[in-house]
C-alpha cells in the first residue's frame, strides 16, 4: 500500500521542544524539536552516529534526557513526577537486535507484560498473544523457544510483544537491520500492516525505499540536529539542504 | 560461674532439686559425713563446662568414639565423688586456653603444666600428675643414642609443652634445632618420615604411644618435670577447684587414682583396641557423626551466604554510592582476610567483648556464610552484569518497574549463569569447613584427628577421611548439577 497523505492538524501525539542530552561531555542531541500528529508515520534517517537511536530512546526514556521536553500522548516525560512505567506502556519499542525474553517461550514473551501489570489474567493473555501472533503470521510458534526462530521471525515476535500492552505509539529502532536481506520482507510487511491500521509510529532506518513507501514525511537528523524534514517525495525528490544531498547521494 | 552455665539454668534448677533430695535420702539414712562438708555445697549438682586437648593420649583420646584417658577419667570420678556433672568440650590445648579465658568454658583439664606464667592467668589445682620429658627416636634408628648424637640434626617438640622448653634448654648446648608441632601423632609421623629424628614429649604420652606401636622408641632416662594441674579462670569458680582438690585428695586416699594411672600406664595397650581394622570399625560411627556436622554446618551456612550474597551482589549494583560502598567494603573484608581468623574472633573474641555465651554452630555457621557470602555477592554482581542490558531496556520499554524487570527478566538468566559457580562455592564452603576443627566444632577431619591421635595410624585415617570428604563432594556436585539441569533447562 502506498502512503497516506498528510493529515492536516489531527492532535500532536509526541511533541519535543529544545530537547538535548549528552553522554558526559559530548552532547549528542543538540536541540531538536519535532511535532508528530496522531497516525503519522515518521521516518528518520541520518548518518551513522547522527542521533537517531538516542532521539527514539528519548521518546520513552530509556535515556536520561538533559534538557527540554517531551511530551507523549499527553504526558511530560521530563516531569519526574509523571510514572514513566505508565507513559512506557502506551509507547511500543522494537530494537534491532529483538532482546526476545531467551528464558521465556515466544507466548510468553508477548504474555509477560500484561500478566505481570495486572492488565489480564493469563487465560487472557494468552488469548490475547495468539491473536498478536496471528497477525504477525507466527501462531505456530506460540510455544517455541526464541532461540530456534529466525531473526525474522525472532523480529515479528518482538513487534507482537510491544503491541501486548495495545499502545498508541510504536517506536522502530533499526528494526530490519540484524536481518538477512531475505527476511527483511516479512517485516516490513508487518510494520506496513501496522501503519496501515492508523498506528502512530516512529522508524529509524536506513532501508530508504521503505522510508519513501511508508513514510507520511521524512526527518534526515546530522550531528545532533534536525537537518531537513518533509514529505519523503520532496526530500528525496528536491532535498533542500547541501547535507541532505550528500548523504541520499551516498545512500541512494 | 561462666557465663554458659546461665543459659543452662533450669537443667541447673533440675539438677539441684535432684541433688537436694539425694542429699535428704543421704541425711536420714545417717551417712552424710561427705555431704556437710563446705565446699561440696557450692558445686554439688551443678553442671560445668571443661575443655580439653583433642590429642593427649594417654590423658585425652578417643576410643570407640567415646573420650577417655587419664584426664578424663580422674575428672569423671572426681565429678561423682562431689556430686556435680561435666560437659567435656575437646577443643585443642590452646583452643582449650582461649575458652577458659574468654569464659566459654568453666575449667581446663589438658595434662597442663603449672607454670608461673599460666599461674598469672589461671588459678591451678593441686598437682593430679607428676610429669617428665623424655626423647623418643625412631624405632629403626639406631645411630641415635643420647644428646650428644642430635648435633646437626632437628628434633620435633609440641608447641608450649614442657618438652619443647626442655628441648629449646638444650638445643644450643648439643648443637640441634627444635622444630614445634601441634600434635603427638604429628609429631611420631615426622620422626618416622625423617623430617626430624627425635621428639621430646611428656614421658607418658611417649610412653602410651609406643605402647600403640607408633613406631618409635624411648632412649633417655625421665627428666623430672612439671606437675598437671586443673585450671579455671583467675579468680573464678573457686568453688569447683576446692572440690576438684577436695576429689583428688580422697580419690588418691582410697586407691582408685592408682587405679586410674595403672590403667593407662602400666598397661596401657589394654584401654584400646588393638587390631587397627577393629579400630577403624569403631570409629566408623564417629566419622558419620562428623560427617553429618559438616554437611549441616555448610548446608545451614550456605543457605545464609545465598541470602547474604543476592543483598551484597545487588547492592553492589545499586546507583546509590553509600549502599554500594557498604557492600564492597563487605566483601573486601571477607575476601581478604583468612577464614579461621574469623573462626576464632567469633568464638573466643566475641564471647570476650560482649560478655555472652557464643554457640560453636553460631560462631561456624557465622564464620563459612560471611565469608562464602563475599563470594557468592561478585558470583551475583558478575552474572547480572553479564546478562545482555537490551534484556532489562526490553522490559523497561514495555512499562515494567526495575523491580519487575529485575526478578522476571534479568535475574533468571543470570541463575542460570550463577549455578556452576555457586555450586563450586558449595564445594569450596564443604571442603573449608573442616578448618573449623581449630575452634572444636566436631566435623569430620575433626573427628579423623581425634581417631589418629588414639591410634597413630595418621596416614590410613587420613585417607579414610578423605575417601568420605570425596564420595560426599562427588555425591553432593551429581545432586546440583541434577538440580541445575531440573531448573534451568
Ligand atoms: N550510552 C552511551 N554512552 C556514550 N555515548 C553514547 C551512548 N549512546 C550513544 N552514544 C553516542 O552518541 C552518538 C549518537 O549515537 P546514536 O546511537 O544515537 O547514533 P545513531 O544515529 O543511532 O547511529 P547508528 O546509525 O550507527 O545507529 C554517538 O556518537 C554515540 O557514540
Ligand atoms: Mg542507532
Amino acid at each position: 500500500m502506498s502512503a497516506s497523505p498528510v493529515e492536516t492538524k489531527k492532535p500532536a501525539k509526541i511533541t519535543v521542544k529544545g530537547l538535548r542530552k549528552s553522554f558526559g561531555t559530548n552532547e549528542v542531541l543538540k536541540g531538536i524539536d519535532v511535532e508528530i500528529s496522531e497516525g503519522e508515520v515518521v521516518c528518520v534517517i541520518g548518518p551513522s552516529g547522527s542521533g537517531k537511536s538516542t532521539l527514539l530512546r528519548c521518546l520513552n526514556k530509556l535515556e536520561e534526557i538533559s534538557a527540554g521536553h517531551v511530551v507523549v500522548d499527553g504526558f511530560d516525560v521530563t516531569d519526574p513526577k509523571v510514572d514513566i512505567n505508565e507513559v512506557r506502556r502506551h509507547v511500543g519499542m522494537v530494537f534491532q537486535h529483538f532482546n526476545l525474553f531467551p528464558h521465556m517461550s515466544v507466548a510468553e514473551n508477548i504474555m509477560l507484560a500484561p500478566v505481570e501489570l495486572k492488565k489480564a489474567t493469563k487465560a487472557e493473555a494468552r488469548e490475547q498473544a495468539l491473536t498478536l501472533l496471528e497477525r504477525v503470521g507466527l501462531k505456530e510458534k506460540a510455544d517455541a523457544r526464541p532461540a530456534s526462530l529466525s531473526g525474522g521471525q525472532k523480529q515479528r515476535v518482538a513487534i507482537a510483544r510491544a503491541l501486548a500492552m495495545n499502545p498508541g505509539i510504536m517506536l522502530f529502532d533499526e528494526a530490519t537491520s540484524a536481518l538477512d536481506p531475505e527476511m527483511v520482507g516479512e517485516v516490513l510487511q508487518v510494520i506496513r500492516d501496522l501503519a496501515a491500521s492508523g498506528m502512530t509510529m516512529v522508524l529509524v532506518t536506513h532501508e530508504m525505499g521503505f522510508a519513501k513507501e511508508i513514510g507520511d514525511r521524512v526527518i534526515f537528523m546530522d550531528g545532533g540536529v534536525v537537518c531537513e524534514s518533509g514529505p519523503p517525495a520532496e526530500l528525496f525528490g528536491n532535498p533542500q539542504q547541501e547535507r541532505t544531498q550528500e548523504f541520499l547521494s551516498k545512500v541512494l | 560461674m561462666t557465663e554458659s552455665r546461665k543459659t543452662r539454668a533450669p537443667r541447673a534448677l533440675l539438677r539441684a532439686v535432684i541433688a537436694g533430695l539425694a542429699g535428704v535420702f543421704v541425711l536420714l539414712g545417717g551417712a552424710g559425713a561427705a555431704m556437710a562438708q563446705p565446699s561440696d555445697s557450692n558445686v554439688e549438682g551443678k553442671n560445668f563446662v571443661i575443655g580439653t586437648d583433642t590429642t593427649f593420649a594417654p590423658f585425652e583420646f578417643r576410643a570407640n568414639g567415646e573420650l577417655v584417658g587419664i584426664d578424663m577419667d580422674l575428672l569423671q570420678a572426681i565429678a561423682k565423688d562431689q556430686g556435680f556433672s561435666v560437659d567435656i568440650k575437646s577443643l585443642g590445648f590452646s583452643a582449650a586456653l582461649a575458652a577458659l579465658s574468654s569464659n566459654q568454658v568453666d575449667g581446663v583439664i589438658a595434662g597442663m603444666s603449672i607454670t608461673d606464667d599460666r599461674k598469672a592467668i589461671y588459678d591451678f589445682s593441686e598437682p593430679y600428675f607428676e610429669s617428665g620429658v623424655q626423647m623418643a627416636i625412631a624405632k629403626t634408628d639406631d645411630s641415635i643414642k643420647g644428646y650428644e648424637d642430635l648435633a646437626g640434626k632437628t628434633v620435633v617438640a609440641k608447641t608450649g609443652s614442657e618438652g619443647e622448653t626442655y628441648a629449646k634448654s638444650i638445643a644450643a648446648k648439643y648443637g640441634f634445632t627444635v622444630k614445634s608441632l601441634d600434635q603427638s601423632a604429628t609429631m611420631a609421623e615426622s620422626v618416622k618420615s625423617g623430617s626430624a629424628v627425635a621428639v621430646f614429649d611428656d614421658y607418658p604420652v611417649l610412653a602410651y604411644g609406643v605402647s600403640q606401636n607408633n613406631g618409635l622408641t624411648t632412649v633417655t632416662e625421665k627428666v623430672p618435670g612439671g606437675s598437671y594441674g586443673f585450671a579455671v579462670n583467675k579468680g573464678q569458680n573457686p568453688a569447683l577447684l576446692a572440690a576438684f582438690n577436695d576429689g583428688l585428695a580422697k580419690l588418691k586416699a582410697n586407691g582408685e587414682y592408682d587405679k586410674i594411672l595403672d590403667k593407662y600406664l602400666a598397661d596401657p595397650a589394654s584401654a584400646v583396641p588393638s587390631n587397627f581394622w577393629e579400630r577403624l570399625g569403631n570409629s566408623i560411627p564417629a566419622l558419620m557423626n562428623g560427617l553429618g556436622h559438616t554437611i549441616l554446618v555448610t548446608a545451614i551456612s550456605f543457605a545464609v551466604a545465598m541470602v547474604l550474597g543476592l543483598l551484597a551482589g545487588f547492592m553492589k549494583l545499586s546507583n546509590n554510592i553509600v549502599v554500594r560502598g557498604i557492600s564492597t567494603t563487605f566483601v573486601n573484608i571477607f575476601r581478604g582476610t583468612p577464614l579461621l581468623l574469623w573462626a576464632f574472633l567469633f568464638y573466643f573474641g566475641v564471647p570476650q567483648l560482649t560478655g555472652l555465651p557464643m554457640s560453636i554452630w553460631v560462631a561456624g555457621v557465622l564464620t563459612l556464610s560471611l565469608n562464602s557470602g563475599a563470594y557468592v555477592a561478585e558470583i551475583v554482581r558478575g552474572a547480572i552484569q553479564s546478562v545482555d542490558p537490551g534484556q532489562l531496556e526490553a522490559s523497561r520499554s514495555l512499562g515494567l518497574g526495575y523491580g519487575k524487570s529485575m526478578q522476571k527478566v534479568v535475574v533468571p538468566q543470570a541463575f542460570k549463569m550463577m549455578t556452576p559457580s555457586l555450586i563450586n562455592q558449595l564445594i569450596i564452603m564443604l571442603k573449608d569447613s573442616s578448618l573449623l576443627l581449630a575452634i572444636g566444632f566436631t566435623e569430620l577431619l575433626y573427628q579423623g584427628q581425634q581417631i589418629y591421635a588414639a591410634n597413630f595410624r595418621i596416614t590410613e585415617t587420613l585417607l579414610i577421611v578423605g575417601v568420605i570428604y570425596f564420595v560426599a563432594i562427588m555425591a553432593l556436585t551429581k545432586l546440583a548439577n541434577y538440580v541445575d539441569r531440573r531448573f534451568n533447562k
